[in-house]
C-alpha cells in the first residue's frame, strides 16, 4: 500500500463513489429537464473515470512511497478545534492561550516563555482588530 | 485617445487619499506575505476577504490587487536573495540567485523591481485597451459556449500549475463536487449536506482556501524541519549605466510574452516567466551568460510576471470568467461587494474598472519606490523564527474564518479542510485547481442546464456553435497530446534510461 500513485487513485475513486452514490438519492431527470441529481453524477462518473485511469497508470510507472505523518496535523487540528470550543463555552482569550500552547508541540522547539510572549502579542492584536476594525471576537 | 482618457478617470479615482492608502496597504501587505512562507496570495486573499466588507468596493479591490502583485514581488526578493519561492517565482531562482552567489544581490533586485515596473506598465495598457473590445466579444456567447470555456479552463490550469493533467483534472472535478454542497438554486433541495444547517448555505470559500492552502502549508513547513539561513550579505541596489541598459530591451520582450500569455485560459505568472525565459535564451545578446547569473535572466522573467499577473485581470473583468485560481478568488471578492465580473461591468460600473486598472499602476510606483530601496529592512522579516510565525498564521486563519459570518463553528470547517489538504499534499494533489473547480462549480452547472435546456437535451449544441466547438477543439488538440506524449515516454523508458544516465 505504500504507493502514492495507488493510493492517490484509491482515494480519488472513493471520493467519487461518495458523491456519486449520494448523487442518486436525489432526483436526476433528463438531460432536457435536468434534476438536482444530474449535474454531479456526470460530475462523480468524471471523477470515477480520471480515478480509473490513475489506478490503471499506478502500475506502470516507478513506485513512490507516501510520506504520511499524523502528529503535527493532528496537533494543529486539536489546536484549531480547542479553539472553537474554548471561544465557544468559555472565552478567545483562553482559546489563544490553548491555541498557541498546543500548536507549538508541533515545532521544532518548545518554550514556555516564548508561547508566554506569543499569545500575549496574539491577545494585543485580537483586542486591535475587535477596537479598531469592529470585529465582534467573544474576547472575555 | 479613447483609452487615455479612460485612464485619467481612472486616475481620478486611484488618487485619493483612501484608494491611495489602500493600495499602500495592499502593496506592504502582500510584500510581506511574499516574503514569509505558509502564507502564499491565495491564503492572505481569502483571510482579508471578510475584512473588506467593512471597507468601500473600490478600496477593498484595490487592496486585494495590490497584496495579489506585492505577493508577486515578496516572492521574487526571497527567491533571489535565498532560492525560497513560496509561489510562483520558480524561474527568478536560476539567474537571480547565482547573481547573488556572485555578490550581485542589489543589482538583481533593482533589475527585478524595475523590470516588474516595465512589465505592469504594458500590461496595463494592454488591459485598458483589450478589456472593454473583449467585453464586446463575450456578449456572443451563449451558455454551451461559457461551458466550453470554463472545461478549457479547467484543462489548462490542471496542466499548466500541476504539470500532471491527470492530477489537475481530478482536483478540478473534486472542486466542483465540494462546489455543490448545499443548496441547489433551482430546485431548493439540499445536497450533501447530511441535514446539517450550517452545510445549508454550502462550504465557505474562506474556509476551503485558508484550509488547503494555510494550514496544509504550515504543516508541509513544520514536516520538513527546514532550517532557513536569513540572508545577510551586503545590498548595492543602484546599477551603473551599461548595467541599466541591458535591462530594458529584455523587459520589453518579457512584457510583450507576459502580457499575451496571461490573457490566456489557464495562463498567468508561471508559464509567462518560463516563456520570457527561455525567449531570451534564444534572442538575448548575452544568451551565452544566461544561466549563470545574467541580467537578462532575471529582467525578462520578471517583466512577464508582472505583466501576466495584470492582464490575467481581462478574461474576469470582460467575459466573467476567472482562468486562474488567484483570479477566481478575486471574482469571489467582486461578488461579495455585488458586482457581477463580465461584459457589463466595464460600462456600469466603470469607475471601479478604471480605478482599478489605475490603482495597479500606482501599486507599480509603490513597489519601486518605497520597497526596493527599502528591500533590506524586508529581508529582516526571515529573522522572525517560525516557531513564532506559525502559532500566529495559525490564529489569522481562525480570525479570518470566523469574521465572515461571525460564527465559530465555521472553524471546524476549516480544521477539516485543513486535514484534507493535508491529504492531497501528501497524495501530490496541487489544490490549485480545486480553488478554481470550487469557484466555477456552481456556474458550470447553472450554464450546462441552460445550455441543455435551450437545446432540449441535445449535446451536439456543444459542438455545433462555433465558439463552443472551438474550445472543445482546442480540449481534443490537449487531451491527444497528452495520450501521445505519455505513450512515448512509456515506449523508450530504456532510451531515456540511457541517455539520462
Amino acid at each position: 500500500m505504500n504507493d502514492r500513485n495507488l493510493v492517490r487513485g484509491l482515494f480519488l475513486a472513493v471520493l467519487a463513489l461518495g458523491f456519486g452514490l449520494g448523487a442518486l438519492h436525489y432526483k436526476v431527470g433528463s438531460f432536457a429537464h435536468a434534476g438536482p441529481g444530474l449535474f454531479p453524477l456526470m460530475v462523480s462518473s468524471l471523477l470515477g473515470v480520471v480515478a480509473l485511469i490513475t489506478l490503471v497508470r499506478s502500475r506502470f510507472v516507478p513506485k513512490v512511497p507516501l510520506g504520511f505523518g499524523l502528529k503535527n496535523i493532528g496537533l494543529l487540528m486539536l489546536a484549531l478545534c480547542g479553539f472553537a470550543l474554548i471561544s465557544q463555552h468559555f472565552k478567545m482569550l483562553a482559546g489563544i492561550v490553548f491555541l498557541v500552547f498546543v500548536a507549538s508541540l508541533a515545532g521544532a522547539s518548545f518554550s514556555w516563555r516564548r508561547n508566554v510572549k506569543i499569545a500575549l502579542g496574539l491577545i494585543a492584536v485580537a483586542f486591535a482588530f475587535q477596537k479598531l476594525l469592529g470585529l465582534n471576537l467573544p474576547l472575555y | 485617445m479613447e483609452m487615455l482618457h479612460n485612464l485619467a478617470f481612472g486616475f481620478e479615482h486611484a488618487l485619493t487619499l483612501p484608494n491611495l492608502m489602500f493600495c499602500a496597504i495592499g502593496c506592504v501587505v502582500g510584500t510581506l506575505v511574499g516574503l514569509l512562507p505558509g502564507l502564499g496570495p491565495l491564503a492572505t486573499i481569502s483571510m482579508l476577504l471578510p475584512l473588506t466588507y467593512s471597507i468601500p468596493t473600490g478600496g477593498a479591490l484595490i487592496m486585494l490587487a495590490g497584496i495579489y502583485y506585492g505577493a508577486q514581488y515578496g516572492d521574487s526578493v526571497s527567491a533571489i536573495t535565498m532560492k525560497i519561492p513560496h509561489a510562483s517565482s520558480i524561474v527568478a531562482c536560476i539567474d537571480g540567485y547565482q547573481m547573488t552567489l556572485n555578490g550581485k544581490t542589489g543589482l538583481a533586485l533593482f533589475t527585478a523591481g524595475i523590470s516588474s515596473f516595465i512589465g505592469g506598465t504594458v500590461a496595463i495598457f494592454v488591459l485598458a485597451g483589450l478589456a472593454p473590445a473583449l467585453g464586446e466579444v463575450s456578449l456572443l456567447f451563449g451558455p454551451a459556449d461559457y461551458c466550453s470555456l470554463m472545461m478549457l479552463g479547467f484543462f489548462c490550469v490542471s496542466f499548466i500549475t500541476t504539470g500532471s493533467l491527470l492530477n489537475g483534472l481530478a482536483m478540478c472535478l473534486v472542486g466542483v463536487l465540494l462546489g455543490q454542497i448545499g443548496t441547489d438554486v433551482n430546485s431548493g433541495l439540499e445536497r450533501y449536506t447530511f441535514d446539517l444547517p450550517f452545510l445549508a448555505e454550502g462550504v465557505g470559500l474562506v474556509s476551503v482556501a485558508l484550509g488547503c492552502f494555510g494550514i496544509a502549508e504550515i504543516t508541509k513547513n513544520l514536516d520538513a524541519k527546514e532550517q532557513r539561513t536569513p540572508f545577510s550579505g551586503k545590498i548595492h541596489l543602484m546599477p551603473t549605466w551599461p548595467e541599466f541598459k541591458r535591462i530594458i530591451p529584455s523587459a520589453l520582450r518579457g512584457s510583450a510574452v507576459g502580457s499575451f500569455l496571461g490573457i490566456l485560459p489557464g495562463g498567468g505568472p508561471v508559464i509567462a516567466q518560463f516563456a520570457a525565459y527561455a525567449l531570451d535564451k534564444k534572442v538575448s545578446k548575452y544568451r551565452h551568460e544566461i544561466g549563470s547569473g545574467a541580467i537578462e535572466g532575471v529582467a525578462g522573467q520578471a517583466a512577464a510576471d508582472e505583466a501576466a499577473a495584470r492582464t490575467s485581470f481581462i478574461p474576469l473583468m470582460s467575459i466573467g470568467i476567472p482562468e486562474n485560481p488567484v483570479m477566481a478568488l478575486m471574482m469571489a471578492a467582486f461578488v461579495i461587494k455585488g458586482i457581477q465580473p463580465g461584459p457589463n461591468m466595464i460600462s456600469q460600473h466603470g469607475d471601479l474598472f478604471w480605478g482599478l486598472v489605475a490603482s495597479m499602476w500606482v501599486g507599480n510606483v509603490f513597489l519601486v519606490v518605497l520597497n526596493v530601496p527599502l528591500v533590506r529592512y524586508w529581508l529582516t522579516v526571515f529573522k522572525i523564527p517560525y516557531a513564532v510565525l506559525f502559532p500566529s498564521i495559525l490564529f489569522f486563519c481562525c480570525v479570518g474564518t470566523f469574521s465572515v459570518n461571525s460564527n465559530l463553528d465555521d472553524i471546524y470547517i476549516t480544521a477539516a479542510f485543513g486535514f484534507l489538504g493535508y491529504v492531497f499534499m501528501r497524495l501530490d494533489l496541487d489544490a490549485a485547481p480545486l480553488m478554481l473547480g470550487f469557484i466555477l462549480g456552481p456556474m458550470l452547472e447553472e450554464y450546462f442546464r441552460r445550455a441543455m435546456l435551450l437545446s432540449r437535451g441535445d449535446f451536439s449544441t456543444f459542438v455545433t456553435r462555433p465558439i463552443s466547438g472551438t474550445l472543445l477543439g482546442l480540449i481534443a488538440v490537449f487531451v491527444v497530446w497528452q495520450l501521445v506524449s505519455f505513450f512515448r515516454v512509456q515506449k523508450r523508458p530504456a532510451a531515456a534510461m540511457a541517455a539520462a544516465g
